[in-house]
């Protein structure tokens, strides 16, 4: 990919099982920031990196998706294999690091043996000796190498430990290799057949007993004493069983997590919490920077004086883009209470419990991550589905996650709730948005049940389902790792955002400053207030954008709205944010030292719909908004990533006109249902 | 024979064999479920599917579907 690859360097791919830790090692060698999460297939792509210069040697790095054998199940586990093949680009590896969780020896070995067998330059990565302590082992790298016949170093790419070692080891690796001519693994995947496996596993039991022991400490014994009592109370006769403990604080939490009865009740209430809180904790971030746009805006425009390149930097480009800003603390929480979830270890829990529900509609237990980081990003969220084994299954899930309530709604979400309810009681937003997501999963789910019944007329493909996914132990989140990803996301996000927006807001301002950028009016017994407002409703009924809005007014008049609502959920199809950009430019909120926030509503409260004297925003047209945003597919970059993952133009096609117009139908029949109630 | 999907909550056996005809047989293979290996039933859903066992040291959910496929003592 992209970042400061060179091409000769020798390069060293990273492979192994799921959530052993080969991200975590990646990015400490390269000085990256890609996500690391407590769940089996968080990577889902490979990436590749130079390793950074404080390390001494030159190679390129590359992290792989996770693979529990050389034999494929998924497509995140064809990419891995494929990488490691035939790579279109850098070929054979020059060195292949296995990352290997020390606490699960005999299951991980598997993948270690099947890549020394296909004659692969390897070396052994130890990760989570500290979990292996935990149960009161240790292993022994020495003896594990003698058996393997390869170097074997342990490390914990998180805090750096032993990654000394581990580069040491890798540059004599690659001195010596450069001595030799390189070697062509060969492909036996043939030869993987059970009775390979079924000898595999007897053996990686004696090597787990050879190198393993128990810790040997006086006080540590008392502790593990304790430990096996209590693990005996809760099964039988594990301890016996020398190295096969659980992690006990993971037993336990399971206990309440996974019950019957409790575990769907917490399952409910970690999603409310979720997506209420929101809400709560950004309203006091937001105002700070709510304020100071609307401070920025007012003073640029009493600084430049009163002319278009004034009103072009106060509107078009302070108050434009800071309205869509005033939301990112709203996104910032949302990323970081994902990024928690992630990273205890409860995501996998989670995909279990859903399990059932999930297939009776065409799904996967498996779906439920994918899903869930549909709620920040819908493009992250469809290659994350590359997990899902079962083709039919993940085409669908591809298919609804444009319905799920994305990040970049929540500034459009937060302004219209915020115009239905009062600022001083965020708590009933904050209800709202939990509403709206939870009309979005209501509406993704049913949409998924109904074209899995026509599925053979929209989705064709193959059908046999399952479901085997690990159940990590649950860790302490680390929060600074937390804080690094949900950053990261943040930048990332801005990265993207933030240009579109930009640039949109610029194109709006300019279609509705011109061509009548000075407009005549009659200017006796005003005041200086009522004459610019005067000159905007003069110079914005006369300019390109009403021009463009006529032609928009009859698909606007049934909802209830008008052309300038129009011209702004087009310009929303550029990006969701933009339509808050769009409104804020539309309807001129700039000229009071108000919060940008604040003067922005009371523009939207005045405005009334041509000369008719009725109001254009009311709780049915708010109403009608919001819905037709839980709906539409407005995102180019969705639709182009939906292709790619799906193959073809058919999906993305299909799910533009289906969602976009569900969006128009429900938004009509929302609006003048309500009005027939009499409300408003 | 009994198979894992019959064992009760929190109930313990030895695995015997696995069903080679079906479809997620070897993936279960790979993940550790061998012949001669403990397992304890630790976890079941609420609609009683999925279900998770203990196996060499860690929990691996599956479905009832797929338990059926590995043969008990
Ligand atoms: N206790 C402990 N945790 C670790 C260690 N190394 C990584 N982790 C944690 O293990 C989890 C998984 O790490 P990742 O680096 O995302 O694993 P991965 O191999 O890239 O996983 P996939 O991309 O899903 O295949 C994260 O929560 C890490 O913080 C370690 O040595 N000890
Ligand atoms: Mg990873």
């Amino acid at each position: 990919m992209k970042t400061q690859v060179i091409e000769d360097l020798p390069l060293i791919t990273l492979i192994g099982p799921p959530n052993s830790g080969k991200t975590t090692l990646f990015n400490y060698l390269s000085g990256k920031n890609y996500k690391t999460v407590n769940y089996p297939g968080a990577t889902v792509e490979y990436s590749i990196s130079k390793i950074q210069k404080k390390f001494n040697f030159e190679a390129n790095i590359l992290d792989s998706p996770g693979i529990i054998s050389l034999v494929p199940n998924s497509p995140d586990e064809k990419i891995s294999i494929d990488s490691l093949y035939s790579h279109p680009r850098y070929g054979i590896p020059d060195l292949v690091i296995i990352t290997i969780d020390s606490s699960q020896l005999s299951r991980h070995l598997l993948l270690a043996k099947q890549l020394i067998d296909s004659s692969f330059n390897v070396l052994i990565a130890l990760t989570m000796v500290d979990l292996l302590q935990r149960k009161g082992f240790e292993i022994s790298a020495a003896n594990l190498k003698d058996e393997l016949n390869c170097d074997v170093i342990i490390i914990d790419g998180r805090t750096g430990n032993g990654v000394d070692d581990l580069v040491k080891a890798i540059d004599k690796n690659l001195k010596n290799l450069q001595a030799q001519e390189k070697n062509h693994p060969n492909q036996i995947h043939s030869n993987f057949n059970v009775n390979y496996l079924l000898n595999s596993f007897t053996e990686f039991e004696q090597i787990e007993k050879r190198v393993t022991s128990q810790i040997q400490h006086s006080n540590r014994k008392i502790n593990l004493n304790k430990a096996n009592r209590q693990l005996k109370v809760l099964n039988n006769d594990l301890s016996q069983n020398k190295n096969s403990q659980l992690d006990i604080t993971t037993l336990k939490i399971d206990k309440i997590l996974l019950h019957k009865v409790w575990g769907i009740i917490i399952f409910f209430l970690v999603m409310a919490i979720t997506f209420t809180s929101i809400f709560w904790f950004a309203q006091p971030i937001m105002n700070i920077i709510d304020s100071s746009f609307g401070f920025l805006s007012f003073e640029s425009h009493e600084l430049l004086g009163n002319n278009w390149f004034s009103d072009f930097i106060a509107n078009g480009i302070i108050s434009g883009t800071g309205a869509v800003l005033v939301f990112v603390p709203q996104i910032l929480i949302l990323f970081l209470i994902l990024g928690l979830l992630e990273d205890t270890g409860y995501l996998a829990r989670g995909a279990m419990l859903i399990d059932k529900p999930l297939s009776k509609i065409g799904l996967n237990g498996r779906s439920f991550v994918p899903m869930l980081s549909g709620f920040a990003c819908a493009i992250p969220a469809i290659l994350a589905t590359r997990t899902i084994p079962n083709k039919r299954e993940r085409l669908l899930t591809i298919f609804i996650i444009p319905l799920m309530s994305c990040s970049a709604r929540l500034p459009v979400y937060a302004l219209l709730l915020a115009f239905l309810f009062p600022a001083n009681e965020s708590w009933i937003a904050g209800l709202g948005l939990a509403s709206i997501y939870i009309l979005s999963i209501i509406s993704s789910t049913t949409i998924a049940g109904l074209v899995n019944k026509f599925r053979n007329r929209i989705i064709n493909a193959e059908d046999t389902s399952s479901f085997i996914l690990e159940l990590p132990a649950y860790r302490m989140p680390k929060f600074s790792v937390v804080l690094s990803n949900s950053y990261h996301s943040a930048k990332l996000y801005f990265k993207k955002a933030g240009p579109i927006i930009l640039v949109l807001s610029g194109i709006i301002w300019f279609l509705t400053y011109f061509p009548n950028n000075n407009p005549k009016i009659d200017s006796n017994n005003l005041s200086k207030d009522q004459i610019t407002q005067l000159e905007n409703s003069e110079r914005l009924s006369h300019s390109y954008a009403a021009d463009l809005g006529k032609f928009i007014q009859p698909v606007m008049s049934p909802i209830g709205m008008d052309w300038r609502i129009g011209v702004s959920l087009i310009s929303a199809f550029a990006a969701r944010e933009v339509f808050v950009s769009s409104l804020a430019l539309i309807f001129k909120v700039t000229g009071n030292e108000h919060t940008l926030q604040t003067s922005m509503l009371h523009e939207m409260r005045k405005a009334t719909i041509g000369n008719t004297g009725k109001y254009l925003f009311t709780p049915a047209t708010i109403t009608g908004l919001i819905i037709f945003f839980v709906f539409a597919l407005q995102c180019m970059s969705t639709m182009a990533v939906s292709r790619k993952e799906t193959g073809s133009w058919r999906i993305p096609l299909i799910q533009f006109f289906l969602f976009t117009s569900i969006a128009y139908l429900f938004t009509f029949l929302a609006v003048n249902g309500l009005r027939a109630f009499g409300i408003n | 024979m009994k198979t894992a999907a019959e064992l009760k909550f929190g109930e313990s056996a030895t695995i015997y064999e696995i069903d080679k005809s079906h479809p997620s047989s070897r993936r279960i293979l790979e993940v550790g479920f061998t012949p001669g290996q403990e397992i304890v039933l630790l976890n079941i859903s609420i609609f009683n599917d999925p279900i998770a066992f203990s196996v060499r040291g860690t929990v691996i959910a599956i479905r009832k579907n797929e338990a059926n496929c590995i043969r008990i003592l």
